[in-house]
């Protein structure tokens, strides 16, 4: 199977082109790093068993749309946990508290320069989009960054593209509202 | 109202810096995603060698026996021969005739009775 169309060569390819962005987008749905990296790690093995025998042009579309469909699911226990916590009185101080550490600038990064200068822009980019609901942040991410196409992106969020276009829409006015301030 | 070309700076420059993010990520969460990534290749191959462990192949076999062999004795026996519950002329007037069965049953009886009348028909012409 080598050689196929859809071998193993290509699939570790997609995966590894993919693996940053997703972890990035589930890193901002989640609020932290290990729950990301879980999700990441369901959503890759739950796309290799359901979708790679698809054709290659299918598969970011199917890969989001898997993580999509895990990170409303962590969404939804996560919430039924705050609400259970808060009723058992305990606050949720440990979410978000690898935030501080995860921003800092990696000493080991060939691009420290760069990294000094736009550090300050990019934790409020990050703030900003963290900031936004769940599916006017899927709709903005997958548009305006992973590049998809109206039709893909609401295949990937498994709604209609009106409200793509709506959610993506809403999302820029709000980022754009939030980084008044900062030179974006 | 911004413009279209603003706009699309905006995106470009927000599409620059997330990308500056993921370039720059802890190293701990790169082996992870590395580690993720090769479980799922391994899942996948095991998807795909899924169809040639013995286990897949005895089953498969062994149901192909079954239907050849269903098959085979469907066609290949001899048809079972019909049995006709008549098997002489006689049986056949008895079984389509409208006499009463006690009259069969009775048979021998009537065929003396007639030899008899017959032969007592002879001594007489005689």
């Amino acid at each position: 199977m080598g050689s196929g169309p859809n071998s193993k060569e290509a699939l570790s390819r997609f995966l590894a082109d993919i693996e940053r962005r997703a972890f990035k987008m589930a890193r901002f749905a989640s609020g932290n790093a290990d729950e990301a990296l879980d999700l990441v790690q369901d959503g890759m093995m739950e796309f290799v068993k359901r979708y790679s025998d698809q054709p290659q042009e299918k598969w970011k579309a199917l890969f989001y749309r898997v993580l999509h469909s895990r990170i409303i699911d962590w969404h939804r226990r996560s919430f039924v946990r705050r609400r259970v916590l808060t009723w058992l009185g305990r606050g949720d101080a440990e979410e978000d508290a690898d935030d501080r550490l995860l921003n800092l600038p990696d000493p080991a990064s060939p691009n420290p320069y760069d990294q000094a200068v736009h550090q300050e822009e990019r934790m409020a980019l990050e703030k900003a989009i963290r900031a936004l609901p769940l599916r006017q942040r899927q709709a903005f991410l997958l548009r305006a960054w992973e590049g998809m196409n109206v039709a893909q992106a609401a295949f990937a969020m498994g709604c209609a593209e009106g409200s793509v276009k709506t959610h993506y829409s809403r999302a820029i006015h709000a980022l754009r509202g939030m980084l008044e301030d900062v030179r974006i | 109202m911004k413009t279209p070309e603003a706009e699309k700076l905006f995106l470009e420059n927000v599409s620059g810096l997330l990308n500056e993010g993921i370039q720059n990520l802890d190293r701990s969460i790169q082996q992870r995603l590395e580690h993720a990534r090769i479980e799922a290749l391994k899942s996948d191959a095991q998807k795909r060698a899924g169809f040639f462990i013995p286990l897949r192949w005895t089953m498969v076999g062994g149901f192909a026996t079954i239907i050849a062999v269903a098959a085979g004795l469907f066609f290949w026996l001899p048809t079972s021969p019909v049995v006709f519950p008549a098997k002489h002329i006689e049986d056949l007037e008895i079984i389509t005739s409208a006499e009463h069965i006690d009259f069969y049953q009775n048979l021998d009886f009537y065929l003396w009775l007639a030899t008899k009348e017959d032969s007592l028909k002879k001594g007489k012409t005689s």
